[in-house]
């Protein structure tokens, strides 16, 4: 088979005709939540997935899949495993309600960070960090400070230390992002040639 | 300043850049996981337009447009090293090229920060984050591979082994060496081949791959007189295949 | 890239009066509302089963549809369009991603998705199906067919399911980038030297064919095609998004001085609507179902990718961990 692609005719596809092996579970990795912030001061929402198979893979995935445009001066990773999810509320109805003021004691002091969605249809944000033993208590002490506010219709809760966070010494991986006007519709301005043309093809009727 | 030597240090440094790029350009749509294939792909991008930029440093310097420069020279009008033209391989090879490749042009660019050639220094100050990442990339993956799997292990072994005269050729030095060195455009090849060494090893050291001694290898030099493998003029013919069917029209 | 056609085609309408009553009627409520459905939402089987379906033909259509502008990303003339259509090829990998995602928030894994792909068991946009001759093929590519992707995707972001929504509304907004690349080829084609012309009047000749089957036959209206349209997952029929094309289109290549090889394209000035020489069904039929062109050729490189990358995989997996479903 001759291709017309020069990369497809190198990759020497004889050999790979035979039976295909299904892929075994995993084969793409499992995934992690990804988080950017597009602007310093602006809080982390949530972006969307990579499949990979650790954070620092992610981290390297996440980056030129959700910040390879505009602007962007950090990125959070974390395994979807390692996120604890509560119900979902609706209409003017808190899920800071339905917190129980009991939790759990079990668990060594740790740091949990908080993701609030706001509005049905759009993404979780992060609101910040508190010192808990565990998610349920987190939640507990979160519940005052949250309870009277604008309702939250369901909240991530993620220990600090499942994040990977980008270090203040890698964030000029994004310094020539707004150079990259390649990526861009605006840098594809043909308007004059398009002109041009059309008068030049005016005149020449005009002669006829 | 010695125009010369500074041309032939920018010549060689955006011939590789361009010439890496587009060998990396062509596992786009082909890589092993889609997220990689995205990433690796970025790389290709931000090589070919940093080789772009160098170019226009020339011009500004008398030479021809980049277009003209990068798509209608021959083979031996390149003074890219023969490690950036070879052909891609298997993913295996792809990475320890990578990983040998752009920690020395890591640290050349960031030894350039302070060239004495102002618009040079420039360039190599903005590009430092681009070239962190492609650093980041490569280590991650090799410091993963290269301590995970039998099969990986070997695979990126036998690549290394293959690479790594092709590498030192990276190194080759030029005939300006000394002017480039003495007017403090450039700090030279030997510097930077001990910082590469330096680094390459501590990488290295972290996986179960084994660089072996250096000294005992016999470097590829060549590609910075215009010498090159087999590999290169049906690159560049395919790279230009259109551009020359009329490189008077604007495509 | 994504065109209408086949999607709902042969799925068998089952099942509905086994679903709760009251819960259906919650869920259509919700969508009547105009509110999203969210992967924790109960929602039919049907639903689920379709959305899949429909997505997961999506996310392939992306990857398959790297390979026929692909086939030029070694040879793009200049650094302008070398850059551009490297950015472009990536981005079509990057909407698979984003598709794929959306997909396995409904519950089938990207191995499953990817397995029935390179099996043949799952169907991707027909127009890829087709070889990419020269450089004005991939022109006409960037601009035309995502042209034609943009209108089925704009139609598709105003679905009632919030991970595919949300994906597509990321993807059209790259979209925009690829449309402008396309017709700034194509303007520079069409007014440069007379080989260029040529050249891209060949193209237009080879895709118009292609190009009217990219939306699919009429629809068949049937009870399935109306519950589908009142749950916004089909949210307008192939014959609008046709028609809604060539009124964007047809004026922008006339305007070119270039022409379309249908002697009956023309619009009626009393319907508003565009009339055509019907495409070749059967054609399309062929195609689709594996006699086109390229489809061994596309279906064996993607193949191929996956076999040469399996050790990669392999390496880094991690089989003592458990799947666990995206969250949004």
């Amino acid at each position: 088979m001759e291709s017309l692609d020069p990369r497809v005719n190198r990759l020497n596809m004889k050999g790979f005709e035979g039976d295909l092996t299904r892929k075994v579970p995993l084969d793409q990795f499992g995934t992690f939540e990804v988080f950017v912030q597009m602007k310093e001061g602006k809080p982390y929402q949530h972006e969307g997935i990579v499949h990979a198979p650790n954070n620092e893979m992610a981290f390297v995935f996440a980056k030129e899949q959700f910040s390879r445009r505009m602007t962007c001066t950090g990125i959070f990773v974390v395994e979807t495993r390692n996120v604890f999810v509560t119900q979902f509320t609706e209409g003017e109805d808190t899920v800071y309600n339905y917190v129980p003021d009991e939790f759990p004691q079990q668990g060594e002091k740790e740091q949990y960070e908080f993701f609030h969605l706001m509005k049905r249809g759009k993404q979780h944000e992060h609101v910040g960090a508190v010192e808990a033993k565990n998610p349920q208590e987190a939640l507990a002490l979160a519940k005052p400070a949250f309870i009277n506010e604008k309702p939250v219709f369901n909240v991530w809760v993620i220990k600090t230390k499942d994040i990977l966070f980008t270090s203040e010494e890698d964030k000029i991986i994004w310094d020539t992002l707004p150079e990259k006007k390649f990526r861009e519709a605006s840098d594809y301005k043909a308007g004059d040639k398009l002109k041009a043309f059309k008068e030049n093809k005016a005149a020449q009727n005009q002669e006829k | 300043m010695n125009e010369t030597a500074l041309k032939e240090l920018l010549y060689k440094v955006a011939d590789d850049q361009l010439i890496i790029g587009h060998r990396n350009s062509e596992w786009t749509g082909m890589g092993p996981l889609l997220e990689e294939d995205i990433a690796f792909s970025s790389m290709a991008q931000d090589k070919v337009g940093q080789s772009q930029a160098l170019y226009q440093l020339l011009h500004e310097l008398g030479e021809k447009q980049p277009d003209t420069i990068a798509f209608t020279r021959n083979a031996d009008q390149f003074h890219n090293c023969q490690l950036v033209e070879l052909p891609n391989g298997e993913y295996d090879f792809s990475l320890i090229r990578h990983f040998l490749f752009d920690t020395a042009e890591a640290i050349r660019f960031d030894m350039l920060t302070t060239s004495s050639y102002t618009p040079l220094a420039q360039l190599a100050k903005k590009i430092q984050g681009e070239l962190r990442y492609h650093t980041m990339h490569a280590n991650t993956w090799i410091k993963q591979l290269g301590s995970a799997t039998e099969e990986s292990i070997s695979r990126l072994q036998s690549s290394l082994d293959k690479a790594l005269p092709y590498a030192l050729g990276i190194f080759e030095p030029s005939p300006y060496e000394q002017e480039l060195i003495a007017e403090g455009i450039f700090a030279g090849e030997e510097a930077l081949k001990a910082k590469w060494t330096e680094k390459v090893t501590e990488v290295l050291s972290q996986t179960r791959l084994e660089i072996g001694d250096l000294s005992a290898i016999d470097p590829k030099f060549g590609g910075r007189q215009g010498k090159h493998t087999e590999h290169l003029q049906p690159l560049l013919d395919e790279m230009s295949e259109v551009f020359r069917i009329d490189p008077a029209a604007e495509w | 890239m994504y065109g209408g056609g086949n999607t709902f085609e042969s799925v068998k309408f089952e099942g509905l009066e086994n679903e709760d009553p009251q819960k259906l009627a919650e869920f259509e409520a919700r969508i009547e509302r105009g509110e999203k459905i969210e992967p924790h939402d109960w929602m039919p089987q049907l639903y689920r089963k379709q959305l899949i379906r429909m997505i997961e033909q999506h996310a392939h259509s992306e990857i398959i549809g790297a390979l026929p502008e692909g086939t030029w990303i070694t040879r793009a003339p200049g650094f302008k369009r070398k850059l551009a259509l490297m950015a472009k090829v990536q981005d079509e990998v990057g909407h698979a991603q984003l598709l794929y995602s959306a997909a396995e928030t409904l519950g089938k894994s990207r191995e499953q998705m990817i397995d029935d792909l390179i099996e043949g068991k799952s169907k991707y946009s027909n127009i890829f199906n087709y070889p990419a001759f020269t450089w004005a093929d991939s022109c006409f590519i960037s601009w035309l067919v995502d042209a034609g992707a943009i209108v089925n995707q704009m139609a598709n972001a105003r679905g009632s399911y919030g991970p595919y929504c949300r994906a597509l509304e990321r993807i059209c907004a790259e979209e925009s980038f690829h449309l402008k690349y396309g017709h700034h080829c194509v303007i520079h084609m069409a007014t440069g030297t007379p080989k260029q012309r040529q050249m891209m009047q060949e193209a237009i000749d080879r895709w118009w064919g292609p190009m009217m089957h990219f939306f699919g036959p009429p629809d068949k209206v049937s009870v399935h095609t109306e519950v589908l349209m009142r749950w916004k997952v089909k949210m307008a029929s192939n014959d609008d998004c046709r028609n809604q094309f060539l009124d964007m289109y047809v004026p922008k290549i006339w305007e070119l001085g270039l022409t379309i090889p249908d002697p009956n394209l023309r619009k009626n000035p009393e319907t508003k609507k565009w009339e055509y020489t019907e495409p070749d069904w059967d054609e399309f039929k062929r195609v689709i179902n594996g006699d086109g062109p390229c489809n061994k050729e596309r279906l064996a490189v993607r193949r191929v990718a996956e076999e040469r990358g399996k050790w990669v995989r392999q390496a880094l997996l991690r089989p003592k961990t458990e799947y666990v479903t995206p969250l949004a």
